[in-house]
């Protein structure tokens, strides 16, 4: 039963985010991104391997549905999904030896759930922004979007995981 | 022994890193539209299937205003046949065969991207109705594209408003043309560069296509000038306000050029 809910969480999710990106456009300068919460919500008893494997999936799920260029969320998932035990320990609890199985707000509190959620979608808007603006796109436009991006794909996750994460 | 499997572990781990990156990067850069097409041929194939049933129903609630805009267009084309009608009559009893420049193919977008920084649209015509790659793709407020694959019932337009696109554009007033980009930013304005700076371009100018390449005929209205800023001295850019809005496109033309192949075989013998 927990694993079906576990398995809708995703699909809602991640439909949300699909119709985010094809139907919410909110300009240039913001990309709305749920994708850093879905990673965060793979329990760390998963094999670090396949958590990766998985972000790759979702990725390049999202970039092939909607209007991205292929591999451009996927190596951004990739990126975030790498970066989640660093930004865990380093933010949440430095204790190695911490068994939480998925930091949801009600376990490890809201605030630091804040910090954990904004950190692994600053590294996803890092990777995405880098990826698909550099070159040919001045850096203030690059960080304006970077920063409009990280703060609003946090507040929408935040407002709309909550009520999900209580559900489960 | 622990240790050396949370070693071996981490290793592969960071191999796993590495190559779903470089594969991310990879398909990225291999990523040119044509290749875009390609590799999620099969998809876009469904998609397409998918979002012209759906597009269906939304023409259905678009038909008035739609109806209105084409009855509009027919009204100046009727005008301008009625033209030539008369000035053919006019002419003496010299038989003249007149090939047009360019013959247009209509076709109904059926998916449309603004919000990207490479924007692509797909047509609901495709090979069996005589589209080919290159072609370009208008409507009467502007240029919309160029085509860049084609399956058999659909074609995927690279849209003006990506990054690498262009076309060339020319002021009405003074005659000066130069390309046209898209710099990436809102879907309603498009940058004309190359403009020397003694020429004057006042808000309001309109653009037009120039007819200088051999994708768009001349003259197509495209926008107007919303302001100019020059650029180190030597030419200016011009800030082009579309007449076309790129969000509710629906109908466009594929333009043909006849002449094209006439073209080709110049540049050819001149190399």
């Amino acid at each position: 039963m927990n694993r079906l809910a576990d398995i809708l969480f995703f699909v809602l999710v991640f439909l949300l985010q699909v119709i985010i990106t094809d139907y919410l456009h909110l300009g240039a300068f913001i990309y709305l991104c749920l994708i850093p919460f879905l990673i965060l919500n793979i329990p760390f008893s998963r094999r670090p391997q396949l958590v990766l494997v998985a972000a790759f999936g979702m990725g390049l799920t999202l970039d092939l549905v909607s209007d991205g260029v292929a591999g451009l969320n996927a190596a951004s998932a990739v990126a975030a999904a790498a970066s989640r035990h660093l930004l865990y320990r380093s933010l949440v609890n430095r204790d190695r030896q911490d068994k939480t199985e998925v930091p949801v707000p009600d376990v490890i509190g809201m605030a630091k759930y804040l910090k954990y959620a904004g950190a692994a979608t600053a590294v996803y808007m890092a990777v995405y922004v880098l990826f698909d603006c550099v070159s040919f796109r001045p850096l203030g436009f690059m960080l304006l979007k970077f920063f409009a991006s990280t703060v609003l794909s946090t507040g929408l996750g935040m407002l709309l995981m909550l009520p999900l994460q209580k559900r489960r | 022994m622990r240790s050396r499997y949370g070693f071996i572990s981490a290793l592969t781990t960071a191999i796993l890193f590495l190559f779903l990156e470089a594969a991310s990067v990879v398909m990225m850069i291999n990523n040119g539209a044509i290749q875009r097409f390609k590799l999620v041929g099969a998809v876009r194939h469904v998609e397409a299937g998918i979002w012209g049933r759906t597009q269906q129903v939304r023409n259905y609630f678009n038909f008035r205003s739609e109806n209105e805009r084409l009855s509009a267009e027919n009204l100046a084309l009727r005008q301008q046949l009625a033209l030539y009608e008369k000035a053919a009559a006019a002419l003496d009893s010299h038989v003249v065969t007149v090939t047009p420049d360019f013959t247009y193919i209509g076709a109904k977008v059926i998916r449309n991207s603004v919000n990207a920084q490479h924007n692509y649209l797909i047509l609901d015509r495709g090979s069996d109705d005589g589209v080919e790659r290159g072609m370009g793709v208008i409507t009467d407020r502007g240029v919309v594209g160029i085509v860049g694959a084609v399956s058999r019932r659909y074609c995927y337009v690279n849209s003006l408003l990506s990054t690498g696109q262009s076309a060339s554009a020319k002021l009405v007033a003074s005659g000066a043309f130069g390309p046209i980009h898209w710099p990436g930013v809102s879907p309603d304005r498009v940058l004309l560069q190359e403009i020397p700076v003694h020429i004057q371009a006042a808000p309001g100018d309109t653009v037009v296509t120039s007819g200088f390449s051999t994708i768009y005929p001349p003259d197509i209205p495209l926008g107007v000038v919303a302001g100019t800023r020059i650029i180190q001295g030597s030419s200016q850019n011009i800030d082009i306000q579309l007449f076309e809005d790129f969000r509710t496109l629906n109908n466009v033309y594929i333009v043909r050029n006849n002449a094209g192949p006439e073209f080709q075989e110049l540049y050819e013998q001149a190399r």
